[in-house]
């Protein structure tokens, strides 16, 4: 394989590319899922392909394939398809400079997800769900899933880099939902939208603890149904690292990719309220430490190198409440003049790699999860992402959560309330941060699913925080009649 | 692109790798060029052309898929030996619907070679380059110049054949000024009907119109949407609410509301493959010819669609919308709306004060039991001040019932227009709403 790339890398500059870099890209996926004790899917996918990348007069070609035996024709392809994008160009895109390496990265892992039985996997979920029938035997339908992927990868590229990758991703969760005639209510756990994951093997689906907390997400699923609307007003909220997970990703974490800040993504999702000026400004509160971190162990946004090349880093992003940083890629980063922070990342051999987050991690403060909590006259403690949505310029923000457990003088009362939604604006929100918990409350959540681009692509992302107090947040929409 | 008879050739070679199981295929062959822009200048040109292949293997309870890109014979063959290993260890599960057995071939072919002529890497870069060469000094345009052909064959082991060959082009555009932004956007079949020169001067002309807008008072307002801000609530409306798996589940806001006024007896929605506006895929991906469902009829909700599995679970009949997430159940790909009697400008004309909204971003379900949908405002709200457009408006938060909306209906556009979703494309007219809550600003 290396020779056969090095040969169409040979014979790209022969033709005139002034750079291009091939990714092979070899995908096993398992998804294993569980609905009211029964097995709802088994599904595995295998994917294999690669992609060549082209500049030439700073111009960009790409064409990917699953045709190995027609590689010089996809060479080419993408060849013709950088000349023809010249006609249409203002700045000649310069990629940042960068060492040129040969390395072999592997994931950590224990145990390698994809030795362990599908029965076994099975079972584990089967467990969780007469768990949470156990505790409510009328729950309208109980769910659990898991997903395990793994990704060898070879990137090679006319600067002499050739680095082979093999990324392992395992994770899952479970749901528990509650129905009668007039509503329906669902908790899940470790996280909504199918759990929790992480570059790691089985070991870390283990260590989740699905049938341990599967009872207590039946109770709370039934009792939302008989839980009354959360108040509208502007209250205090602790906010749970589940759903600040979300609020990092879409609020931080999407404002500070530098290729939309040049407005690449303005198109379709928007470009960001942050521009190279903002660089020093006031993003929150002194209690907002934020990195982006592709080191740490077990994030869904860690590896060994991006998808150009550029090795895993850990970039101060907030720093005290200021903005140190943005995400970039090496055509982006050589605007500013700087080298990349290597968060280009592709999906799959079919995509050009384009800024991705890593693990956008809210650092840990050096509060108690109580202490947060007594400093609250009236407010809610609210968990777990229900519905998020974020304007164009990453400013106006709406995020609805599964739970809000109620604060009264400075303790949670044991009530809960329903259908709780918080609004505000991004800078407002995290200035009005006013404690973070401390580490052994610090939690690593990973999101699998989050889309960008155009045509569309998946990126695996991590998020670690502890619990954070915000003052004086507007609940609800009492707006609506 | 493959050819029929190499797409028919995987599924011959799966059946009779499952030899005593049933065995289904799905094959799904696209290839597709991107040329997408920013600031005016090309910034990504791509090209992807990729087969995936789905192996189901069923027997009386028990359903295992495999999916892969590795259609060679051998993988073929390792991939169905795998499904059916699959099969082994797995429980009981719910009872299996048949597998499709009739027609025994259906074949449509739409696939027009005057578009792939006009749609070449030079020519998509050429298109992009004379729309921003009509630019005024000071905006700046972002956008994709799309073509895609595709492919789709289905067959089993009872021996049913299905093909499908389209192409299509599409092209979405922004124009942006110094103080706001300005939308178009355009899709096809056909060279004549690709009017992306139409959709480049409407996101110049809205841009225009939206370099000073002013900030409003969050509120319930009267407004008129444009077809595109309709096909974002179709969208969802259609994911929350228009399965039969959606009712079974109890996450519809139609859950227990079949055959009542759900919404305003001048709304019918219909899911129409005939329909040469929309998607011209005449099966399903499970092979079952695809139906038109009457879904919503002067208000009243009539029917649902389904998948087999979904149909059986229900105790009805498949209509022809499995889209294999058997999780979703089957999906309306084809959603059409009725058009009224009033042009967009008489609507517009008759309006003595309201908002005129050209689309939404980020739109999300808040709580589905009522279709509670938000999101944002995005590239022009125009305010309308006795029947003209008087100034522009900065974005803003929606937050609203459709069971609402839809009840709170004062006209419906003549003329309707194709809007893009996640699998295809709607073809819907302009509303105009009273009472459309407004729940924030995004400054």
């Amino acid at each position: 394989m290396k020779e056969q790339l090095q040969d169409i890398l040979s014979l790209l500059t022969d033709q005139g590319a002034d750079y291009a870099d091939i990714r092979v890209h070899d995908i096993q996926e398992e998804n294993i899922a569980t609905e009211n004790n029964k097995v709802q899917s088994l599904s595995t996918a295998h994917t294999y392909g690669y992609g060549i990348r082209v500049f030439v007069d700073g111009a960009l070609g790409f064409a990917g394939s699953q045709e190995f035996e027609n590689m010089e024709a996809t060479a080419k392809r993408a060849l013709a398809i950088a000349r023809a994008s010249r006609g249409a160009q203002k700045q000649p895109a310069r990629l940042a400079p960068r060492q040129a390496v040969v390395d072999d990265y592997q994931t950590p892992v224990k145990i390698d997800p994809f030795t362990v039985s599908k029965e076994q996997k099975l079972a584990l979920l089967f467990a969780a769900e007469a768990e949470m029938r156990k505790a409510v035997p009328d729950l309208f339908k109980t769910f659990g899933s898991l997903l395990f992927r793994r990704e060898e990868k070879i990137f090679a590229d006319t600067e002499g880099a050739y680095i082979t990758q093999t990324l392992f991703m395992s994770g899952g969760g479970i749901e528990a939902t509650a129905a009668n005639q007039q509503d329906v209510q669902k908790r899940s756990f470790p996280n909504s939208f199918r759990g929790d994951y992480g570059t790691a093997g089985y070991e870390y689906v283990e260590e989740l603890g699905l049938v341990e907390n599967a009872a207590r997400v039946a109770r709370e699923a039934k009792a939302l149904l008989e839980a009354e609307e959360c108040p509208s007003g502007h209250f205090d909220l602790v906010i749970d690292s589940d759903q600040l997970t979300l609020q990092i990703h879409e609020s931080i974490g999407h404002p500070i990719e530098l290729d939309r800040v040049f407005g690449h993504e303005a198109g379709l999702a928007g470009t960001s309220f942050l521009n190279p000026d903002k660089l020093g400004f006031r993003y929150g509160s002194e209690h907002v430490n934020v990195v982006a971190d592709a080191t740490v162990p077990q994030g869904l946004g860690t590896f060994g190198y991006d998808d150009e090349g550029v090795k895993a880093q850990r970039t101060p992003i907030i720093t005290k409440g200021i903005f140190a940083n943005f995400i970039s890629s090496r055509d982006t980063a050589s605007v500013l003049n700087q080298p990349s922070n290597g968060t280009a990342r592709a999906d799959g051999w079919g995509r050009i790699p384009i800024v991705r987050m890593t693990n956008i991690n809210l650092l840990p403060g050096d509060k108690e999860v109580d202490e947060l909590i007594a400093g609250v006259e009236y407010g809610f403690y609210l968990a777990t992402n229900k519905s998020w949505s974020i304007d164009d310029k990453r400013l106006n923000f709406q995020f609805a959560c599964e739970i809000a457990y109620e604060i009264k003088d400075g303790k949670l009362t044991g009530k809960i309330f329903k259908n709780p939604i918080y609004t505000g604006i991004t800078p407002e929100f995290w200035n009005a941060c006013d404690g973070v918990a401390s580490e052994k409350h610090w939690q690593l959540h990973g999101t699998p699913n989050c889309g960008k681009g155009e045509p569309m692509q998946v990126a695996r992302v991590g998020h670690g925080s502890a619990p954070a107090r915000f003052r004086n947040i507007k609940v609800g929409v009492a707006d609506v009649k | 692109m493959l050819s029929k008879e190499q797409l028919y050739a995987i599924i011959d070679t799966v059946v009779a790798a499952a030899k005593g199981y049933n065995a289904q295929v799905l094959v799904m062959n696209q290839a597709e060029g991107l040329t997408r822009f920013a600031n005016s200048e090309i910034h990504q040109n791509v090209h992807e052309d990729k087969t995936e292949v789905t192996i189901i293997i069923t027997t009386a309870n028990k359903r295992s898929e495999i999916k892969t890109s590795l259609f060679s014979e051998t993988g073929l063959q390792e991939a169905t030996a795998e499904a059916i290993a699959n099969l082994k260890f797995l429980p009981e599960g719910d009872e299996q619907p048949p597998l499709v057995d009739s027609p025994a071939e259906i074949t449509a072919d739409s696939f027009n070679p005057q578009l792939e002529a006009a749609c070449g890497i030079e020519e998509r870069a050429q298109k992009v380059k004379e729309c921003l060469d009509t630019l005024d000094s000071d905006y700046l345009a972002y956008g994709a110049l799309t073509y895609a052909e595709h492919q789709i064959a289905v067959g089993n082991s009872l021996g049913i054949r299905r093909f499908a060959r389209g192409n299509n082009a599409n092209f979405s555009v922004i124009v942006a000024g110094p103080k706001g932004s300005g939308y178009g956007e355009t899709m096809a079949n056909t060279p004549e009907d690709f009017e992306y020169q139409r959709a480049f001067a409407t996101a110049c002309e809205k841009a225009r119109l939206n370099q000073n807008p002013e900030e409003l008072t969050p509120g319930a307002y009267t407004v008129i949407l444009e077809p595109v801000a309709v096909g974002d609530l179709m969208t969802f409306i259609s994911y929350l609410g228009f399965s039969g798996k959606s009712v079974l589940n109890q996450f519809s806001f139609l859950t227990g509301k079949l055959g009542e006024q759900v919404f305003d007896p001048r709304v019918t929605i219909v899911d129409d493959c005939e329909n040469p506006n929309t998607l011209q895929l005449p099966f399903d991906f499970e092979g079952a010819p695809r139906q038109q469902v009457k879904l919503i009829e002067q208000g009243v909700a009539k029917a649902l669609t389904y998948d087999m599995a979904s149909a059986r679970l229900a105790g009805t009949e498949t209509t022809g919308h499995s889209v294999n997430m058997p999780d979703m159940g089957g999906l309306p790909l084809n959603l059409v709306m009725d058009g009224g009697d009033e042009s967009l400008e008489e609507i517009i004309a008759n309006t003595e004060e309201g908002l005129l909204i050209t689309r939404f971003h980020y739109m999300n379900p808040v709580n589905p039991r009522n279709a509670q949908l938000t999101a944002l405002t995005r590239d022009g709200v125009f305010k309308i001040k006795h029947g003209k457009i008087v100034g522009s408006v900065k974005t803003m938060r929606f937050t609203e019932s459709m069971l609402q909306a839809f009840n709170n209906i004062e006209a419906i556009s003549r003329e309707r227009q194709r809007t893009s979703f996640f699998f295809g494309n709607y073809y819907v007219p302009a509303l105009k709403i009273k009472d459309f809550h407004f729940t924030g600003n995004a400054d």
